[in-house]
């Protein structure tokens, strides 16, 4: 078993690297971009123009001005910070601040300037100064650059923590609790009138995206419903502004235990029911499977009585292949549900991951990536461990 | 047994199949081009040309440089250009993205020129216009040899070549929708149009598409603005070419001296009367030659609960612009929507609409919205006594000679010190390159004077040492500001009063804008919770302090109270605020990232304003003016300073 998880903890943490620089080699390659913005601002711009030494200062403050392997060493480890040991390679080039324009003039008489080499480059002791995360490695996932500028990006994180877990666990369990019996029954039923209806709920919720779910909800408990003078649910938000009347129920003071609890109905009920479809069909599936092998055949031959057959000796081996589903719940929980927080407007870390690519925060981003790896692969090693409780025939070892 | 084999025979074949494909890849190798290194100088500011009004020159002449001096086979024919502009039904094209628009409405929003109706620039005598005229589209093109052949769809010219055109646009759902109106349009006059629907992101690339002027007929948006600029977008020396590292805006390749040196001369010229007729002769020449096919404003919406009075959107001022004047009938909250969080309350780094909308309601640091407001495609003081202009002497032009060590502003926007070689605008409005001696040139003060009576939300009055603090920090490049142009051409600032204040201009510095060029205050009184006055605090940590970007103390309206992150921000009355107490006591601005949950708030009463900037031009406008005509909500559709138009690219590759 120590072996096992020495291994795998090597295993992680190579994967957690190769991970990390792809995807944030993947960041920087995408289209756009801080300096993009910047120009865009130019257009017809007077005087408030845009001019190269506006430019140069934006991508010192994105790291731009640094070849992608040195930026990400300093994302990742918080080095270098200047010239190795105060002194050594001082004047070593770690980028271009500026890059060299070089016109070409073509035999047919056409010129053309294109960008070529560097006309003014970055070195090592230009990094002497500059600021810089101790490394995510260690835990500093440096500051936001955007959405809550030259603050900690983990200020971001908890402020936006403590909604997703909230969210995320209540509609996980939820899910798990209902979705475990339904399968079974429907298994165990099968080509039921029951059968038919959870197998036809569930195609549903696994072929309707989320949004439309989400919009289905709030127009008809939220909109119509209170044109209709009936009780209905807030349509968004994790807390309310201001006190307000529910026909039947009466004053909701904002921010109390009942305006969070009627606020997280509608995000938990659409999550739930997604999650509840897909698992609901699993656990269907594999006690199905279950159901057929012969030692379960044996035990029914023998006597035992049913309800001892499906719950002992069928439901724990169909749970198997289960488990490994779950090895995702963990980051699932962590990270968020992008498109039903953003339809919800929950304010939860799915909102902010979207919210931080589309305004180019590259450090909220790569942090939310970055975690959501580690609890991935936190996830499957769970799984691992979980499968000998499940199955006492595998062995880790 | 033969000579060769299968295999060699079917190897015989494959290399016979490849080589003209490999030969018609690689070719000849290339001759080498000759490699210039050129020196990377700062972003040039428009050319200033002396204003010399010349005859129209022909706008298909080839431009100077070798690329794109092929003039193209239809469009740089100014009688297609224009039979395009009569062919086009532009209340159609409105009408098919905006079906919820009366027809008043809808043709309110017709452009006709490059600035929109109302803006106090926008001519109206001399300009062509092209009402929807297929029969004048047509006759034009029969004169300019496209006929439509019996029976034929598609017009052809004598060597039997199709009048077939590319159009380039974004993938948008907006633009794939009016665009489809517009070429079943050209078809009805015999021109083919072959549509492109590119990603954005190709579209307006830094290296792709329109920057590379890679289009026939190619559509997208300006943004008008209270000043109309336009000279990178149509002067002579703005047209992106491979020579000039595709430097400029004028994507059509178009060049006619008349409207390049109008325009020109519009933008440097402090004169508002001159300004109004160069800009009407630009606009002459610009509706003349059809190179690009202004085709209306878009519309935007914003809505308000009926609770709310003094609610005022406007298309070139915020909605919170007149805050302070809002009332509300039951209550004394309102709650704002808003699909962004303000990244800082700093204004100095954070340019977006939401951090102005949250900042309007502090004082938004001394600057617009607080000391003036730009209703309507003009400025108007709020703070200030009045604007300071030429006119009311507020502002003084006047001539001072300078020689060589003097420091003067050059035509590339750069504060230097005069030498010889330096290019300046002499006080005749002439580029000349200073040899020696002294040069007249002209030199710009503008004084500001506030209103008596102004306080910091601590009861602090307002002083000169905070405006003091203000241009020491906004010009310092630490503070993180985006650009220092304007800082870097002041000379000095000398303070009268406490609130009174002139501003001195390096020789040569003609900002069109100069009325509202006021300096930014921050309450230098302040005591931080380190125990520092915010005075002493050097600008490279301004951008970390809480008290600056978080918790900024009021000078506006209202006092920041809580900012939960991700969720709300909650503003009370400022007391102290000189225009006397709001009389809505508490405003919550929610941060709502969806459009169609932001409307549901609205209809479920959650949230009391949408202002265009949340709302927006989508479907769920439509939603809103039905909840507007029933009554429930107010809804107010305005049009917007984005305005769609169609480039035509005179030049070929």
């Amino acid at each position: 078993m120590t072996t096992f998880l020495i291994r795998r903890l090597i295993q992680m943490v190579l994967v957690t690297i190769v991970a990390a620089v792809i995807s944030y080699g993947l960041l920087y390659v995408q289209p756009g971009g801080p300096i993009d913005v910047l120009l865009a601002e130019r257009q017809n711009s007077g005087a408030n123009r845009i001019n190269e030494a506006d430019i140069q200062r934006v991508m010192q403050r994105f790291e731009l001005d640094l070849a992608v392997p040195v930026r990400f060493s300093r994302w990742l480890i918080g080095w270098p910070k200047g010239p190795i040991f105060g002194s050594v390679g001082a004047d070593w080039v770690v980028g271009c601040a500026t890059p060299g324009q070089v016109r070409l003039r073509y035999p047919d008489g056409r010129v053309e300037i294109v960008e070529e080499g560097c006309e003014k480059t970055v070195t090592l002791a230009d990094l002497e100064g500059r600021k810089v995360s101790g490394g995510v490695v260690f835990g500093d996932f440096g500051e936001s650059q955007v959405m809550l500028r030259g603050r900690p990006v983990t200020d971001l994180i908890w402020s936006r923590l403590p909604y997703t877990l909230y969210l995320m666990g209540g509609s996980t369990l939820l899910a798990i609790l209902l979705a475990v019996p339904l399968g079974v029954y429907s298994a165990v039923k099968q080509y039921s009138r029951f059968d038919y209806i959870v197998t036809t709920i569930a195609f549903i919720g696994t072929s309707v995206p989320s949004f439309v779910f989400g919009i289905f909800f709030i127009l008809l408990f939220s909109v119509l419903a209170q044109r209709a003078g009936l009780p209905y649910l807030p349509p968004g938000d994790a807390v309310g502004v201001r006190d307000y009347t529910i026909p039947l129920i009466g004053m909701v003071e904002a921010g109390s235990f009942l305006d969070r609890f009627l606020r997280v109905l509608m995000p938990c009920g659409v999550l739930t029911i997604i999650s509840l479809a897909g698992w609901s069909r699993f656990v269907r599936g594999s006690m199905l499977e279950v159901l057929q092998q012969d030692y379960v055949r044996t035990a029914r031959a023998k006597g035992v009585r049913e309800q001892v057959v499906i719950l002992k000796h069928a439901l724990r081996n169909s749970l198997i292949p289960f488990v490994t589903l779950l090895a995702g719940v963990l980051v699932t929980i962590f990270s968020g549900a992008l498109i039903t927080e953003a339809v919800f407007n929950w304010p939860g870390i799915g909102r902010l991951f979207v919210d931080a690519l589309s305004r180019n925060d590259y450090n909220v981003a790569m942090a939310i990536l970055f975690i959501n790896v580690i609890l991935l692969l936190l996830g499957y090693l769970i799984t691992d461990v979980l499968y000998t409780i499940v199955d006492p025939r595998i062995r880790l070892s | 047994m033969s000579m060769f084999s299968k295999r060699s025979i079917a190897k015989f074949m494959t290399l016979g199949l490849l080589t003209p494909v490999l030969a018609a890849c690689g070719g000849a190798p290339a001759a080498a081009p000759i490699k210039e290194t050129v020196v990377v100088i700062q972003t040039t500011a428009p050319e200033v040309q002396t204003v010399v009004v010349e005859a129209t020159a022909d706008p298909a002449q080839p431009v100077v440089g070798e690329a794109f001096s092929t003039p193209h086979p239809i469009l740089s024919d100014a009688k297609v250009r224009q039979a395009i502009a009569y062919c086009t039904n532009r209340p159609e094209l409105i009408a098919s993205v905006y079906p919820w628009l009366s027809e008043e409405d809808q043709a309110a929003l017709v452009m006709d020129t490059n600035l929109p109706k109302g803006h106090w620039a926008a001519a109206t005598d001399g300009i062509t216009t092209y009402a929807f005229d297929p029969a004048q589209g047509a006759a034009l093109l029969d004169e300019a040899g496209w006929t439509l052949p019996e029976g034929a769809q598609v017009r052809e010219n004598a060597d039997g070549a199709p009048l077939s055109l590319s159009f380039t646009t974004t993938n948008a759902q907006f633009r794939q929708t009016w665009s489809a109106v517009f070429i079943q349009q050209m078809a009805a006059c015999g021109i083919q149009i072959i549509p492109t629907y590119a990603p954005g992101s190709w579209w307006f690339g830094s290296s792709t598409g329109l920057a590379r002027r890679d289009f026939e007929l190619g559509a997208y948006a300006w943004v008008g603005e209270t000043d109309p600029k336009g000279s990178t977008l149509y002067a002579c020396n703005q047209i992106p070419l491979p020579s000039n590292n595709w430097e400029g805006q004028n994507y059509m390749g178009w060049c006619n001296e008349t409207a390049s040196n109008a325009i020109v001369a519009a933008n440097n010229t402090l004169d508002t009367d001159e300004r109004i007729k160069q800009y009407g002769i630009f606009q002459q020449e610009f509706t003349k030659d059809m190179v690009s096919l202004p085709l209306f404003n878009r519309s935007e919406a914003a809505a308000a609960t009926n609770r709310l009075s003094n609610f005022k959107p406007d298309p070139t001022e915020y909605q919170t612009g007149n805050v302070e004047e809002w009332a509300v009938s039951d209550g004394d909250t309102v709650v704002i929507g808003l699909t962004q969080e303000p990244a800082s309350m700093w204004t100095l780094i954070e340019s977006s609409a939401v951090q102005r909308v949250a900042g309007y309601l502090t004082g938004n640091n001394g600057g617009q919205g607080w000391a003036f407001t730009s209703y309507s495609y003009d400025y108007q003081a709020k703070a200030l006594t009045e604007l300071p202009t030429l006119e009311n002497g507020g502002a003084v032009n006047s001539e001072v000679e300078v020689t060589a060590g003097d420091k003067v502003w050059n035509t590339a926007g750069e504060a230097v010190e005069l030498a010889p070689g330096v290019e300046i605008v002499n006080a005749a409005g002439e580029t000349v390159t200073y040899e020696s001696g002294s040069v007249t040139m002209k030199q710009l003060a503008v004084t500001f004077t506030y209103k008596d009576g102004i306080k910091w939300e601590d009861g602090e009055s307002l002083k000169s040492a905070d405006f003091e603090l203000g241009n020491k920090i906004d010009c310092d490049p630490a503070s993180g500001s985006v650009s220092l142009s304007i800082c870097e051409s002041r000379q000095g600032v000398e303070f009268t009063s406490d609130t009174s204040y002139t501003v001195t201009y390096l020789p040569g510095v003609q900002w069109p804008e100069y009325m509202i060029y006021t300096l930014s205050a921050y309450p230098s009184h302040q005591v931080l919770a380190d125990g520092r006055k915010l005075a002493d605090v050097p600008a490279s940590e301004w951008q970390n302090l809480p008290e600056i970007t978080e918790d900024p103390l009021s000078i506006g309206p209202y006092i920041l109270e809580s900012w939960e992150k991700g969720q709300s921000m909650t503003f009370v009355a400022n007391p102290n605020f000189y225009g006397g107490e709001p009389k809505v006591k508490k405003i919550v601005i929610k941060f709502i990232a969806d459009t169609q949950q932001a409307v549901a708030q609205l209809l479920t009463g959650e949230v009391d304003v949408l202002g265009t900037e949340t709302l927006g031009a989508g479907a769920e406008v439509e939603t809103v003016l039905k909840a507007a005509e029933a009554g429930e909500v107010q809804g107010f559709t305005i049009a917007s300073p984005t305005w769609e138009h169609i480039d035509m690219n005179l030049f070929v590759k």
